[in-house]
């Protein structure tokens, strides 16, 4: 299940038709084929910069997931409820209906 | 051409937490719909999830029952998708550095022999809500999104359904054991997703994995695998493996007995997973290091006990382990100081028996575990036959009442063992029976059967036979 995860000695990503096309559904977004060249072009760039990161040594270091020193807070295992919060949610809802969220139908 | 199968499985097991991972929502199954929501699991701007420490334990406690390594330092990570059924728009679970990896369970298969499964990791994660299809809408309940679930991850190291049952039993029982999860399959807090795999025998590198999900019973994994391992092994054979088998995942589905596919082939998901920035690393403190060690006696180690302490055979140990409520129900009887071969005998044929014509579990026993152990002592005091008290038991079935001597005395069934009592039905049987009592003591040994019939005859059945027996023997000798 954690097959795509990417190592941190990844060759230099070279974006093109096939890689943008990937983008475009993973995003959502459809780019026009007149802007094509100018956006792989772009997003060349930006990963080229990127890629500036690697001049750094890091072997012998731990990986670090956050610029904050310390753990996350936990809390004590209590549950409670708040209904009022929940009914203006659900009234605030841009559809609901006996008290479910409706969305457009899930074709599965 | 023989085909070994490969199957990898990872399961899902909800956290029995009072309260959501992130959020305090109560985690209570079958509310009425969004009333177990929040701004946190709804996912609304600004609202921040905060870690239950209770899960976190729960994990842990999993982690050393598995012999796993528990990392003191592991990472929450996003893990993006669109649904419904996440309002977030991604999941929350862990992906670099899991909470636990590394263990390993011992699976006990019909052979009696036992075969060791390596566990990669087991990470925390939050769980989805639900989606109901209504013509052209969805209507969507998130009381379940947030609930703490703990993914479980095999090695790819079973070879078949007898082992990948097997695997998933054995999980099942930890789980209860530990008391970390209902790990109700019906309710869905035990989930599992089947990763197979068919390769030529010989072959070193794996083939394609298919994953089948949202299976719901034991009974249904096994008839997944075999399903799906027919289907790869046809299309080896028929020359279209390539284009047959590929990854992807597919689901089992119940009425047509056949897995199908759940998405297109060239829709496989990236999650983009990267560190959750709403959450900083899970750090353990060395005490909750130690906490988490104390684990209840797991049933690998109760089995190995029943043998060598209490000398019962492994079969039977395997029965009464495999569910807590059973071994702690035999442990109990055993509190009253009874033979345990006996209390074996009593729990898993005499009571289950029963239990199993009325349709009850051993929770469900209208007989309590120190109940039959009392009418097993009153056996060995010879105070009630072997056979009175299987009618003890009977009536014990389908009345209230649980005095044991009160219903002995009720049915008739006190035994008389006192030699005294014995011995003048045994003088009278004798001396109404002088010309049998001759013919015996003149080679003619038949008769003994004789004598102890109208013995017990004229006891009404309340003689204790093994002591007419005996003093039947001494005083024709």
């Amino acid at each position: 299940m954690y097959n795509n995860k990417t190592s941190n000695k990844e060759e230099n990503v070279q974006i093109d038709n096939t890689i943008l096309e990937k983008l475009e559904k993973l995003s959502h977004l459809k780019i026009d084929d007149g802007k094509k060249e100018e956006i792989i072009h772009q997003l060349s760039d930006i990963v080229a910069y990127v890629e500036n990161l690697s001049e750094l040594d890091t072997s012998g270091l731990d990986a670090s997931f956050s610029t904050l020193t310390g753990g996350t807070p936990m809390r004590e295992d209590v549950s409670s409820k708040q209904e009022e919060v929940i009914k203006s949610i659900l009234a605030h809802a841009p559809q609901s209906e006996d008290d479910f969220f409706v969305v457009p139908a899930i074709i599965e | 051409m023989r085909f070994e199968t490969v199957i990898g499985l990872e399961v899902h097991v909800q956290l029995n937490t009072k309260s959501k991972i992130f959020c305090s929502c109560p985690t209570s199954f079958a509310e009425h719909q969004n009333t177990n929501t929040c701004p946190v699991c709804l996912a609304l701007p600004g609202a921040l999830p905060v870690l239950n420490l209770e899960a976190v334990k729960k994990a842990m406690l999993f982690g050393n029952a598995v012999n796993a390594t528990v990392n003191q330092k592991s990472i929450f990570n996003r893990k993006s998708y669109f649904y419904p059924d996440s309002p977030m728009a991604y999941q929350i679970s862990q992906f670099d550095i899991p909470i636990v990896e590394h263990g390993e369970l011992f699976v006990d298969l019909e052979d009696g022999s036992s075969k060791r499964i390596g566990i990669t990791r087991a990470h925390l994660e939050a769980d989805a809500g639900k989606n109901i299809h209504d013509g052209s809408i969805s209507k969507v309940d998130l009381n379940r999104a947030g609930t703490p679930l703990l993914e479980i991850v095999s090695e790819p190291e079973m070879r078949s359904s007898e082992e990948a049952v097997a695997y998933l039993r054995k999980l099942h029982s930890i789980v209860r054991y530990l008391d970390i999860s209902d790990a109700n399959m019906q309710e869905g807090s035990f989930r599992c997703d089947v990763n197979v795999s068919i390769r030529p025998e010989g072959q070193e590198e794996f083939g394609t994995r298919v994953e089948i999900k949202n299976i719901n019973s034991f009974r249904f994994v096994a008839a997944a695998i075999a399903y799906e391992v027919a289907r790869q092994t046809e299309a080896y054979e028929d020359g279209i493996y390539e284009s047959e088998v590929y990854q992807e995942t597919r689901l089992w589905d119940v009425a047509k007995n056949a897995t199908k596919s759940m998405r297109g082939k060239e829709d496989s998901a990236d999650y983009r997973y990267f560190p959750d920035p709403d959450l900083r690393p899970v750090l353990v403190s060395e005490e909750m290091m130690e906490e988490a060690k104390h684990i209840p006696e797991l049933p690998d180690a109760k089995v190995a006990r029943y043998i060598q302490e209490l000398g019962i055979k492994k079969d039977d140990a395997l029965v009464i382990t495999a569910l807590k409520e059973m071994a702690y129900y035999f442990e109990e009887m055993l509190k009253s100081n009874i033979n345990p071969k006996s209390a074996v005998t009593w729990l898993t044929s005499e009571l289950l028996g029963r239990l199993n014509k009325a349709g009850l579990d051993i929770t469900a026993s209208p007989v309590d575990a120190a109940t039959i152990a009392t009418l097993i002592s009153k056996i060995e005091s010879d105070a009630v036959s072997g056979k009175g008290a299987k009618d003890v038991l009977d009536y014990m079935m389908e009345n209230d009442e649980r005095n044991i001597d009160t219903i002995i005395d009720k049915l008739g069934l006190a035994q008389v063992s006192d030699d005294g009592a014995i011995l003048a039905i045994i003088e009278a049987v004798l001396n109404d029976n002088q010309d049998k009592v001759n013919e015996y003591k003149s080679g003619k040994d038949k008769l003994f059967g004789f004598f102890v019939g109208e013995t017990m005859k004229r006891s009404k059945g309340s003689a204790n036979p093994a002591k007419v027996n005996a003093l039947l023997k001494e005083k024709l000798s």
